[in-house]
């Protein structure tokens, strides 16, 4: 009797997990409210970032003004596409979202919100764009789905950083030569080569790596695009555009592009080129910059300033010179370089949405509106007053040294700062008219926060920030750019297979052509395979696009 | 199953009484074993559950799958996705990889495992035994991307294995073991025997235990040494559990892995190093052809269930055990 009753109860609570199993996910995101009345919501990010605490001090700040808390989830150990993938055949989404390059899978799935007829009840929202922008963010059933976070500038621009790609090199290397004129790839390579020949080890003994090229999956730009460049073109990223004609230039078979890996080669049967350069991981890579062994790479600042930079200010590596700067490298003396583009770029192909899955969307979007208050967006990136920043008798915002260790430190950011980085913000002069909206663009608090060597470097140069040692340009058209495109093809069009093709031949030949033995054979079998993906079917697509940017930019003027 | 069976055929010759008690006590055998019965019940219907009805998305394979539209409402295609499929050279690369990989994963693995278990039957301390048999199974628990981490680390310029052979100038220059595509398969078969042999050799382990002593007596007494024991009783003894093992890893050979493929390819050796896996997670998932990703897996899964009834009669046929 006893085991019957035993298995009685066994079945009932297996035949009780087995249908409760199949039912939906309960979710407790959508905007439900916690016991302190604070409406809580979800996202999801599909870049690495870092999580913050649960109690984490500014985040309960926000709370408190706005009523709403968001916890932020991060893409680990995936590629973008694979996480947003992964989500869509699940069917269930957290409440923001930012699919990255993926954005465009979510539209077509039908996980968006349109965003339209609520931009109008949010004033801060709808000050965030002109209505030419927002009309770019329609989609083609005439919708917008999402808000593109950054790049955009209130006011005046306030810029000292070169967020974007660059030949960077350590400064230690530059004051050894005598903080010498570098233009050319010639000139770098043989700067690197002269120094790496009298100083081939770090002075506590370890070697130093003369030049490395990060080539992990989706990060391969570091080798791929540096052509379009040289050429003395802006970051189109995925194609030149020939201002002359308005013709779409194919940037992978350029004269110079191939000028370049014929320098890459060169570079790497002489031993410059770090070996390791073709296998290695981002982590490995990035583990490597933070010991200061690495003399140059070519990289984009958001790719490693947030950690290797701040690795080697930690260690103490800034002493001994470590950290990069920027060089207005081209392939030929006396071009000019457009490696630095002012203005901001409003990347159209992805943005801040709200799925299907949000029960609460004008909760959600007050949220947003709220974070872009003048009050909360100080809190985001400048902090507590007294205790992140301090105020001048001019008014202005500075940090104590104290202060800027506290914001490098990882630990301490994860307990007290919360910017909610993947959220709408502000580039450019504050609403008071003095400072900055982000601390980055503080010139002064920028400048007296360098390390002693940078700002020695800077002052060999005459310059006070990144971007003066690049120079400046505006963007070169309304159809600037022009990668805003590209990502968001898919192989539905023969252009978008097209695409993914040749993403796949340059993986696999480009660190080939540049270990070749005979660079000649090397180059003729990689341009063969890259004939066969009809880059043409590609670039055609991409003219069609251009023409048609250029088209209604005209209705605007 | 018997009873049915003889039922059927013994029905008429039986009179009707003899049918009637024999109905009588089929019921109550029926009654006795209930719980067993529904037992069985629960387990069928979580197979039907979460191995069966998933099927019904193999619909997709056949469609212009739109997560938008939904299964009922994408349009159909026929086999227009499969003809995509086999008309892709990288699919046809992609299987060769699988199944070289499968193939020698499965040999290497196999013949290691069985080498070790034999060895470490013959060691005749039973401490050390213990310990060796310990420690060579622990990697089985290990995820693979600890694993990758070890082999890159170990293999990288500066890492152990480099280092050991420019110190006994076996070269010149460190190796770069993932940037060359002949070294791929070889590391991917060391990783699995490193990983998997001490855990495979449990078995066969557990099989010698159970062999007959007295076999191994007479054979002594016929002069047999160490050697002509295993050969004429250890390894006869473990044929079938040898069959039965081999059978059910045939049908593992298209699942020659995902993982440490992933972890461990790269832009060079691309074209040795995807699996079928990989090329599903990357048209399925990241490229989101749905339709597409489905259709590769169909054809593994039915590669698989063909290689299995294959083996499974070869082994039949040469009157060796098998699985069905």
């Amino acid at each position: 009797m006893r085991q019957k009753l035993v298995s009685a109860l066994l079945l009932a609570s297996m035949v009780g997990t087995a249908l409760t199993g199949c039912g939906s996910k309960a979710s407790a995101a959508g905007g439900a409210v916690n016991k302190d009345g604070i409406k809580e919501f979800t996202a999801f990010f599909a870049v690495p970032g870092n999580e913050i605490n649960d109690d984490n001090e500014i985040q309960q700040l926000i709370a408190e003004k706005t009523g709403c808390k968001v916890k932020e989830t991060w893409l680990t150990g995936q590629t973008n596409e694979e996480a947003i993938g992964t989500l869509i055949a699940g069917g269930e989404y957290p409440d923001f979202v930012d699919g990255g390059d993926a954005t465009v899978q979510l539209y077509e799935a039908g996980a968006l919100v349109p965003l339209d007829d609520y931009i109008d009840k949010y004033p801060n929202i709808k000050e965030f764009f002109t209505d030419q922008e927002w009309d770019s963010l329609r989609q083609s059933d005439g919708h917008i789905y999402w808000i593109p976070q950054f790049s955009n500038i209130y006011g005046e621009e306030r810029e000292c950083t070169h967020n974007d790609e660059a030949f960077w090199i350590q400064t230690r290397v530059l004051k050894w030569a005598g903080y010498p004129e570098i233009h050319t790839l010639d000139q770098y390579f043989d700067l690197i080569e002269k120094y790496y020949e009298s100083n081939p080890t770090m002075e506590d003994g370890t070697a130093n790596i003369p030049y490395t090229i990060l080539c992990d999956d989706w990060r391969y730009f570091c080798l791929e695009n540096a052509g379009e460049f040289l050429d003395g073109y802006p970051n189109d990223g995925s194609v030149i555009v020939d201002t002359d004609n308005n013709k779409i230039v194919d940037y992978n078979t350029t004269p110079t592009t191939k000028k370049y890996f014929e320098k890459l080669n060169e570079e790497y049967k002489k031993g410059i080129v770090d070996p390791e350069s073709f296998t290695q991981t981002y982590d490995e890579y990035i583990a490597k910059l933070s010991t200061g062994r690495v003399l140059g790479m070519v990289d984009q600042w958001w790719d490693f300033s947030s950690n290797a930079e701040d690795a080697i200010k930690t260690a103490g590596l800034d002493k001994a010179g470590c950290n990069y700067v920027p060089l207005p490298i081209t392939i030929d003396e006396g071009m000019k370089n457009q490696w630095h583009n002012s203005g901001g770029v409003l990347n159209v192909s992805s943005g801040l949405g709200i799925t299907t899955s949000c029960k609460d969307v004008e909760g959600a979007l007050q949220f947003v509106n709220d974070l872009l208050g003048q009050e909360v967006h100080d809190l985001r990136f400048w902090g507590v007053k007294g205790e992140d920043y301090e105020v001048g008798d001019d008014g202005m915002y500075y940090r104590t040294p104290e202060e800027r260790a506290n914001v490098a430190d990882t630990a301490y950011k994860a307990s007290h700062s919360c910017p909610y980085s993947y959220f709408p913000q502000w580039l450019g002069t504050s609403r008071d008219g003095k400072n900055a909206m982000k601390p980055e663009g503080q010139e002064q608090e920028f400048y007296d926060g360098l390390p002693d060597t940078v700002k020695e470097c800077f002052d060999a140069y005459g310059v006070k920030t990144y971007v003066e040692m690049l120079g400046t340009n505006p963007a070169p058209g309304p159809w600037y750019p022009m990668y805003t495109y590209s990502s968001t093809m898919t192989t539905a069009t023969p252009g978008g297979t097209a695409w993914a093709l040749m993403d796949e031949i340059k993986h696999q030949y480009l660190p080939k052509v540049v270990m070749a033995d005979n660079f000649e054979t090397g180059w003729d079998e990689y341009m063969k395979a890259y004939e066969s993906c009809k880059p043409e079917d590609f670039i055609s697509e991409m003219q069609t696009e251009l023409e048609r940017r250029i088209e209604v930019a005209k209705k605007y003027e | 199953m018997t009873l049915s069976s003889s039922n059927a055929e013994g029905v008429i010759s039986l009179d009707e009484n003899k049918v009637k008690e024999k109905k009588k006590s089929d019921f109550s055998r029926l009654k006795h074993q209930k719980v067993l019965l529904i037992w069985t019940a629960i387990l069928t219907v979580y197979g039907i559950i979460f191995y069966y009805l998933p099927l019904g998305g193999w619909i997709m394979a056949f469609q212009n799958y739109r997560p938008k539209d939904g299964l009922l409402h994408s349009k159909f295609v026929g086999l227009e996705k499969f003809k995509l499929l086999f008309s892709d050279v990288s699919f046809l690369r992609v299987i060769r990889n699988t199944l070289a990989m499968g193939i020698i994963n499965l040999i290497v693995t196999f013949v290691m495992a069985i080498v070790f278990a034999i060895l470490l039957n013959e060691v005749s301390h039973r401490g050390g035994k213990k310990v060796v048999q310990t420690i060579s199974y622990l990697p089985h628990f290990l995820s693979w991307i600890i694993v990758t981490g070890i082999l890159h680390d170990a293999l990288s310029g500066n890492g152990i294995i480099n280092q050991l052979m420019l110190n006994f100038h076996l070269i010149s220059q460190p190796i770069n073991f993932f940037a060359h595509e002949k070294f791929f398969w070889p590391i991917v078969a060391f990783a699995n025997v490193w990983k998997e042999t001490g855990w495979n050799a449990i078995i066969y382990l557990a099989a010698i235990t159970s062999i007959d002593p007295s076999l191994y007596e007479a054979a002594a007494i016929d002069g047999a040494g160490r050697w002509a024991k295993i050969k004429h009783v250890t390894l006869p003894s473990l044929k079938p559990t040898i069959m039965i093992l081999l059978l059910m890893n045939v049908g593992n050979v298209l699942n020659a892995g995902f993982e440490i493929q992933y972890l461990l390819g790269n832009g060079l050796v691309q074209n040795v190093s995807q699996t079928i896996d990989i090329y599903v997670l990357k048209w399925g998932i990241s490229q989101g052809d749905y339709s597409l990703g489905t259709a590769a897996g169909i054809f593994k899964s039915v590669v698989s269930i063909i290689l299995i009834v294959f083996f499974n009669q070869m082994a039949k046929r040469h009157g060796e055990e098998r699985l069905f």
